[in-house]
């Protein structure tokens, strides 16, 4: 039976780690018993790099040396791979506890339950998440990943986008610079190389596979706000424009709570201004026949065109 | 099971783990590293067949009673067992959501102060594998002043009175709740069980439009809690089917409402159908779609959505 990969993993690490001086790969394939197994020289000598870059991903820092006579050798420094020492209270330990639950997308939840395990191995108190409170990260987009990836390596990046009202995805050529979650979507900022300027991306709308495309080349801003422009997208960014509706009574409570100021009219109507941003005309036709828009004449236009449309049906 | 990846990283840090606590007893160990008991046998099984030096022989000699766990050769292993860098996964995926909560409205200070402490150790102790962590952020949103009465109302144990907005009714109601607890997926929510309707309910919080800590005790009937990770809107079999045909403008449709299919249409629209036990409550999606989209079926809610239209284009003189 061929021996277990994690058996393997873990063989190659110790060694790296309980050597003071580099080891040769031929040194490592004759001591791991699993590398034995593989008869052809490609096939050990994939393995062995894929191996060495899953040790790196869990976070081993192992050093390539090249020696006089031209051989590589490898090895993990004790010092290079030591966590400093850490002293949390209870407190905090529980904290983490309950940061470490948020994650729903596979890879970050795993590598929080890793960092916690690394974490009580050094001798952080053991605390339970004692909160009532369960915060949840989505991650479901299956974009996140390769996109995460390419932000922390600097990479530039490839993929079908299609904007909202887009009839079909576009190609798009973008060096990601930063991932945000907001009302538990996922929004992508960064340059894209095309327009020559900063966009913002919902990884909702994007279609396939992330590509890399080498290194990412335009200067990082110092601050990158990508819910300020979703928000602003959203309608929910500082506007002065207001508008004036009526709404019928008892109804329309978000609208009320929005008002900058409300008066009754009649026994049946009450006269609201609200701040007037994007998207309000969709928002107001939901209300149907207990919305009726007074001013501006264009917000007014834009509700009735939208109820023409569902008359039709 | 879980992979060979997250087993090596979970091994290596048992291998530092029971280092340190010669004997230490099974159960303890699977709840600190959050795996089960089994989990944990499994990696003890192999922990043994891996050796510390490149020169062959010094296996790990750690062995258990299926109650405790010995090592005994922990003094050939210096540099193997000292507690480990964190990775830049491992310290992204602590230090953005501790963040997260931290900025959470409402929550108490003590907790808020702890998480932030944390924060800052953890900084320090992952050096640069924190520095990735700074592409990534999450903003829960809530309603700071809701969310500490409800807080306080699972704490106390306390029954909650508040007026709540349904937005597929377009009304307020006044309900009477005990709180069992709040979750945050994207938006922050209170699950309680509901006098008025003597059920299991959730309630978003930027919907609660008035809230009061009321005398009573809270009294919830034992539930299990709702499984987050299969979404917050789990349609019955049962439940009614609603066909709604969206142009490239109503493609958000899939987005924001849980479906059971969403076929491409010729357009760049979607066919979309989904289930929901009241299918009055998609009225105003429809009425918001306008010339973006269409209720299919049923009949009677696409006929509901015209008559809603018709009426309303009355007040502009239609």
């Amino acid at each position: 039976m061929a021996i277990a990969k994690a058996e393997r993993l873990m063989n190659l690490a110790l060694c790296l780690m309980n050597t003071r001086r580099p080891v040769s790969k031929r040194e490592l394939r004759a001591s791991i018993e699993a590398y034995h197994e593989v008869t052809s020289d490609d096939a050990f000598n994939r393995m062995f790099e894929r191996d060495k870059d899953d040790l790196r991903e869990l976070g081993l820092v192992i050093d390539t040396v090249e020696s006089l006579d031209g051989e590589f050798g490898y090895l993990a420094r004790s010092d290079r791979n030591r966590l400093p020492d850490i002293a949390l209270d209870p407190e905090e330990a529980a904290a983490l506890s309950l940061a470490a639950k948020v994650w729903q997308q596979a890879r970050l939840a795993e590598a929080a339950s890793g960092a916690l395990q690394k974490l009580r191995a050094a001798g952080v108190p053991y605390e339970d998440a004692s909160s009532a409170l369960e915060p949840r990260i989505p991650a479901p987009e299956p974009a996140f990943e390769a996109l995460m990836v390419a932000t922390r390596e600097r990479r530039a990046v490839a993929f079908d986008y299609r904007k909202a009202n887009a009839v079909r995805p576009e190609p798009r050529l973008v060096e990601p610079w930063a991932l945000e979650c907001w009302r538990g979507h996922w929004y992508l900022a960064g340059y894209d190389r095309d327009r020559e300027d900063v966009r913002v991306f919902r990884l909702s709308r994007i279609s396939g596979k992330v590509r890399a495309r080498g290194a990412a080349a335009a200067a990082v801003p110092d601050h990158v706000d990508v819910r300020e422009a979703v928000a602003r997208w959203a309608g929910e960014g500082a506007t002065a424009a207001t508008a004036r509706i009526r709404l019928r009574h008892e109804s329309g409570y978000p609208l009320r709570a929005r008002a900058l100021s409300t008066a009754a009219v009649d026994s049946e109507w009450d006269e609201l201004e609200i701040p007037y941003g994007h998207g309000l005309d969709a928002w107001l036709a939901e209300f149907g026949p207990d919305v009726v828009v007074v001013a501006p004449e264009e917000l007014r236009a834009e509700v009735v065109d939208r109820l023409r449309a569902v008359a039709k049906g | 099971m879980s992979n060979a990846i997250d087993q090596t990283r979970r091994m290596l840090s048992l291998v530092t783990y029971l280092r340190e606590r010669p004997g230490a007893r099974v159960s303890e160990v699977a709840r600190a590293f959050g795996v089960s008991e089994a989990e944990l046998i499994g990696d003890l099984n192999v922990l043994p067949l891996c050796g510390t030096s490149f020169r062959g022989g010094d296996l790990l000699d750690i062995d258990t009673d299926g109650e405790r766990i010995w090592w005994h050769n922990p003094g050939t292993a210096d540099d193997v067992a000292q507690p480990l860098r964190l990775a830049a996964d491992e310290a992204t995926a602590l230090l953005v959501a501790a963040r997260a909560v931290a900025n959470l409205p409402g929550l108490r200070d003590s907790d808020r102060q702890a998480l932030l402490r944390a924060v800052t150790k953890l900084e320090a102790a992952a050096g640069e594998a924190a520095e990735a962590s700074a592409h990534l952020s999450v903003t829960f949103e809530s309603e700071g002043s809701v969310f500490a009465t409800v807080d306080r109302a699972i704490t106390e144990r306390r029954r909650l009175w508040m007026r709540y907005y349904s937005p597929a009714r377009d009304t307020l109601t006044e309900r009477e709740v005990d709180p069992i607890r709040l979750f945050a997926v994207g938006h922050t929510y209170v699950e309680g069980w509901c006098r008025l309707s003597e059920d299991r309910r959730t309630f978003r919080l930027d919907r609660v439009a008035e809230i009061r800590l009321l005398d009573e005790p809270s009294d919830p009937p034992r539930i299990e809690p709702r499984d987050l990770s299969q979404g917050l809107v789990q349609p019955a079999g049962d439940d009614p089917e609603v066909v709604i045909e969206v142009g490239p403008g109503g493609r958000w449709v899939a987005e924001y409402y849980p479906h059971d299919s969403a076929e491409e249409l010729p357009d760049g629209g979607l066919r979309i159908t989904l289930r929901t036990p009241d299918p009055g409550s998609l009225r105003r999606l429809a009425l918001r779609l306008g010339r973006d989209g269409r209720i299919v079926a049923p009949a009677a809610l696409a006929a509901g959505a015209r008559d809603a239209a018709v009426q309303a284009l009355g007040a502009y003189g239609e």
